[in-house]
């Protein structure tokens, strides 16, 4: 369906405001329903500082799906569980 | 080397920021006396602990592509098969090619945007700038620009799916919604949602919100068809 086609059927005129509401539209749609799914790979890295364990999100995300590492034993990307309290004390001493 | 990492790595959201953590193997014991009382934590968590190229992968949605040039329901064009090869600069101009290794009329047209899987090395995506024919076998041809492939005999099943153009950074009336005409209508009752609310009509802009979220639903349960079947009792009137 066309722009044209949706201004045509809603009786407007107004080009940039019909747009502007489709750009929403969509994006409720993949909040809701997760319509179209974008993948972001970052390199991990081993940690030697205290924020070394933080990523940023991808700026643009709506609705995140979920989060993997690649195991290296097999080389497979393995969705990983969510903490729903961030640990009260933490092993800073990252040798094994 | 990371293993287990769907049992021993976790993740938490703090805000915009993903933090990662890791099972510290095994458990951890200290002396807290003299007496020889032992304090012992086990699985604790700690930061990771290694170096993993593109080792963390997020899968998320967002507002990508709103307008496409083309419809959806259009750009089905197709080619697979263990025929198709790929040539470094062997195009006119020097373009790179791919050659379907057949002369049968290909659905593809130039200015598409299509998708390659299956290759040794040429996966990714990548636009037709002409559609050709190879001189000596008559195959059919598609001309890529200079320097997009890596030469590939033919032998791996090669699948090529046109994908839609983005249009989103001027869209014009003439641009496409990104999606299916189930979702477009529903795009459209959003906007009839909003003329409402703008004219102040709030049972209105409630209809058509309620419109809007059940052509959602209608999208996902067409994908989903479930059929529950119930055992007819031995006296059910058939």
């Amino acid at each position: 369906m066309t722009v044209l086609e949706v201004m045509e059927r809603l009786g407007s005129k107004e080009e940039t405001l019909i747009k502007s509401w489709i750009e929403d539209a969509v994006h409720l749609i993949q909040s809701n329903t997760k319509e179209k799914i974008e993948v972001s790979k970052r390199d991990l890295i081993k940690s030697s500082g205290s924020t070394d364990n933080v990523y940023i999100l991808p700026a643009d995300l709506v609705s995140l799906e979920n989060i993997s590492i690649k195991d290296t034993s097999d080389s497979k990307y393995k969705k990983i569980r969510r903490l729903s309290n961030q640990p009260h004390y933490l092993a800073e001493d990252i040798s094994p | 080397m990371s293993s287990y990492v769907d049992k021993e790595w976790f993740y938490y959201l703090r805000g915009r920021e993903l933090l990662i953590y890791k099972i510290q193997g095994g458990s951890s014991t200290q002396r807290i006396s003299q007496s020889g009382v032992f304090q012992s934590y086990d699985k604790e968590l700690m930061y990771p602990d290694e170096n993993i190229s593109e080792g963390l992968r997020i899968e998320y949605t967002r507002v990508s592509e709103p307008f496409v040039k083309e419809a959806l329901e259009t750009t089905t064009s197709y080619e697979s098969g263990i025929i198709i090869s790929f040539e470094d600069g062997t195009g006119s101009s020097s373009r790179d090619v791919i050659d379907l290794g057949s002369a049968s009329t290909t659905e593809f047209v130039a200015n598409d945007k299509i998708r390659i899987r299956g290759s040794s090395s040429n996966d990714g995506d990548y636009t037709i700038l002409a559609i050709a024919t190879d001189g000596s076998t008559g195959y059919r041809q598609l001309e890529i620009a200079a320097d997009s492939f890596t030469a590939e005999s033919v032998g791996e099943r090669v699948t090529i799916t046109q994908i839609p153009v983005d249009d989103s950074t001027s869209p014009s009336t003439t641009s496409h919604i990104n999606l299916n005409k189930m979702l477009s209508l529903a795009v459209l009752d959003y906007c009839k949602a909003m003329i409402a609310e703008r004219n102040g009509e709030m049972d209105k802009k409630e209809y058509f919100m309620k419109e809007f979220y059940s052509k959602l639903g209608d999208n996902e349960s067409n994908k989903r068809n479930i059929s529950v079947t119930f055992p007819a009792g031995p006296f059910a009137i058939k």
